[in-house]
């Protein structure tokens, strides 16, 4: 029975205009998209490669002394990720490049200065696509599933055989689905000929596993929105009221709740903003810049008597010893407390930015479309956690240099209590540049990119499931009149 | 067998559409329901195919419940409707074929529904076109046609001749006494006293979901069906 009604709906939407139309918008679309965003890839993958040579080149010219002063800035590179393709995420608006100082890290620029306004609000890319433009699609067919049956009058010739109605149901949910997946997985198949003939890495096992797990994310997803189209459709009794009620849905699902999400998570939780942040930090440090230069000046004048000018050129002796040794232990005590109260004002940012995006982030899983782009972009590796992953390895990158290069950098600034300052700069040894460990960024792997968004996993799961249960009680308890 | 006993149905607006409605209708019997619009004609039919769930008492379907055991149930009845619904991108065979097989029919072929399409009359060069583009007169055709090769004992229609012109409607009658002839039990809904007096070997009348009038066609023999029709319905 569950046969003859899934072949039914099948038929009626392969013989209606809907599947050719739905076809010629899934091959018009997915495969152009797809290969547009290659050519994109291609290029900023060409100027990655070019800008790692030119850094490389940079560093070789330049002078020891300036890099361990920290005056020219060491580069550590982010490489496109190849499935930017499928999702571009935040791959242009995070930083191609950190530079590495003395004193901390430093965004580069991002490739966002290149794009128009209209792409900021959201690329042409599979993501949106499938999350915009086929998810309208799926619902819009989905609107006339029950309704268009119970109007026209055929849904009582139907009942009237010994069909059981979660049997019709389900046939229509597998007809339905399978009238969309088709020309989406055509078009989906046609994408990865496109790549698999460009110079994109397909044959990477990893990348390929990807790829099936956003070919199954999708159609997951699509198969949710068919479930939603179906629960508004079996609770109303007219196409239209069905057609109209689904847009609301879309609307709202789509285009108010991920957006709204940020917004109210601002409201319920407001936090400080990173230019306070920044200007707390660098305040911070100044403070305890001059009381250290002052507590140093203080002990020169006590060793070296007070008229003593500050000088780096002091003869050996017990008062030079004392000096160094009064010297390394200021240096080591501040550095310490500079590292410990910044610490404590990155970490009370961090964890302020951290409950409120948890707030947006869960705002943003009642809809099935946010889910779905949080899921797909982190499958792509252009998601929120590979972002935090980049920022993160940018973190660790920096303290190996500090550690392995500019720890060897002394720098001595002191103001002496009669007036006048004086400050010194020392190098304790040379390092090898080609000894320090290069900047390295992988993106999650495909198990982290799942652990990370079980709540997406929930959410899409949630809508796939809940929109039937409802469709079917009310579905079972319609009465055919 | 077609029976009711009892059966009664209340909206949930509190409408009483039938009110302890009995009938009985045997194989080759044609039972006609007589009654204006809103007598409870339709809602008697929706309960036999368990579209709505009864109020109170039985209708059975060749003694099976049709609240109890609907799936049973409606194996042994067939429904055609005033306006046969029927899916307009498909053509009459596709059409045929899928509520044959909804009916539980899974082995015919093609020439098993062209010889059903032209019993009842559908035109050859209609078989493979789409029901779009049908009359109302062949759609009731292809309804009768889905409804005979259902192979049910019982035949239920609701106002099925409404609409037709009066050439089709005689074909359609003819389809009817055919049916009676193998032995079908059918009831049908109707406003058409005159078509009703031709075909049918019980009349029943309803007002306002009661059964008001029972007539055997030798009762109605010596009678003027439309005038005890009218008398029926003035009566308040």
């Amino acid at each position: 029975m569950l046969r003859t009604v899934f072949r039914k709906e099948l038929l009626e939407h392969l013989v209606s205009y809907r599947f050719p139309l739905f076809l010629v918008i899934c091959l018009a679309l997915v495969p152009t998209s797809v290969y547009v965003n290659y050519i994109d890839y291609a290029k900023r993958i060409s100027d990655h490669n070019e800008q790692v040579r030119l850094a490389n080149s940079e560093l070789s010219a330049s002078r020891m002394w300036e890099i361990h002063m920290g005056t020219i800035p060491i580069k550590g590179f982010r490489p496109p990720s190849p499935l930017s393709v499928f999702a571009t995420g935040f791959e242009s608006s995070l930083p191609r490049y950190y530079e590495f100082l003395a004193g901390g890290f430093k965004a580069g620029e991002t490739s966002i200065g290149d794009e128009s306004i209209l792409s900021v609000a959201g690329r042409f890319d599979f993501l949106f696509i499938v999350q915009t433009i086929l998810s309208l699609m799926v619902l819009l067919l989905a609107s006339d599933l029950v309704s268009g049956e119970k109007e026209l009058g055929t849904l009582r010739g139907v009942l009237s055989n010994s069909v059981p109605r979660h049997t019709l149901l389900v046939g229509k949910l597998l007809g339905g689905f399978t009238s969309v997946w088709l020309p989406f997985a055509i078009a989906f198949l046609l994408s990865v000929i496109v790549l698999a003939v460009t110079s994109f890495p397909l044959s990477d096992p990893a990348i390929a596993l990807r790829v099936i797990a956003l070919l199954v994310a999708a159609s997951v997803f699509m198969f949710t929105y068919l479930t939603l189209g179906l629960m508004v459709s079996a609770g109303t009794s007219r196409a239209r009221t069905s057609l109209v009620t689904i847009l609301l849905v879309w609307i709202l699902l789509q285009l108010v709740i991920p957006k709204a999400c940020d917004m109210v998570a601002s409201v319920l939780y407001p936090i400080r903003t990173e230019t306070v942040v920044s200007m707390q930090k660098s305040l911070v440090a100044r403070t305890l810049d001059e009381e250290k230069a002052k507590v140093l000046g203080n002990e020169y004048v006590a060793i070296f008597g007070m008229g003593a000018k500050f000088t780096t050129d002091l003869p050996p002796g017990p008062s030079l010893d004392r000096w160094n040794a009064f010297k390394s232990e200021t240096d080591r005590a501040y550095r310490e407390r500079k590292a410990a109260q910044l610490g404590q004002i990155d970490d009370a940012y961090g964890n302020e930015r951290r409950t409120q995006r948890s707030i947006a982030g869960n705002l943003s899983l009642i809809s099935p479309g946010a889910a779905f782009t949080r899921l797909v972009t982190d499958l792509c590796g252009t998601g929120e956690i590979d972002k935090a992953r980049y920022v993160e390895a940018v973190r660790i990158h920096q303290q190996t240099l500090d550690e392995a290069l500019y720890s060897h950098v002394s720098k001595t600034t002191l103001i002496l209590p009669g007036g006048g300052s004086g400050s010194s700069s020392s190098i304790d040894k040379f390092v090898d540049l080609q000894s320090l460990p290069a900047f390295s960024f992988r993106i999650a792997s495909l198990g982290e990119a799942f652990v990370g968004n079980l709540g997406s996993l929930i959410s899409i799961v949630f809508w796939l499931i809940a929109p039937f249960a409802v469709s079917y009680v009310r579905f079972l308890r319609y009465d055919v009149r | 067998m077609i029976q009711a006993i009892d059966l009664s149905k209340r909206y949930e607006d509190g409408l009483l559409a039938l009110d302890h409605l009995n009938l009985r209708i045997t194989p080759g019997q044609i039972y006609c329901l007589l009654g204006a619009n809103g007598a409870g004609k339709t809602t008697t039919i929706n309960l036999f195919f368990n579209f709505i769930e009864p109020t109170s008492g039985t209708a059975l379907l060749n003694g099976k419940d049709c609240a109890k055991e609907p799936l049973e149930a409606k194996k042994y009845a067939a429904y055609v409707s005033e306006n046969v619904m029927l899916y307009g991108n498909f053509t009459a065979r596709q059409n045929l074929d899928f509520f044959t097989r909804l009916a539980g029919r899974k082995n015919l072929g093609k020439e098993d529904y062209y010889m059903v399409m032209r019993q009842v009359g559908l035109p050859e060069r209609a078989f493979e076109q789409r029901v779009k583009t049908f009359s109302k007169g062949m759609r009731q055709k292809l309804g009768i046609a889905i409804a005979i090769l259902k192979q049910a004992p019982a035949l239920l229609l609701d106002e099925p001749t409404s609409g037709l012109d009066p050439k089709a409607g005689a074909e359609f009658v003819d389809l009817l006494m055919t049916l009676r002839g193998q032995g079908k039990a059918i009831l049908m809904s109707t406003h058409d006293v005159f078509r009703a007096k031709e075909i049918a070997d019980v009349v029943g009348i309803m007002k306002e979901g009661v059964l008001i009038m029972e007539k055997t066609k030798e009762d109605l023999k010596y009678e003027d069906l439309e005038k005890l029709y009218l008398k029926y319905m003035e009566v308040s």
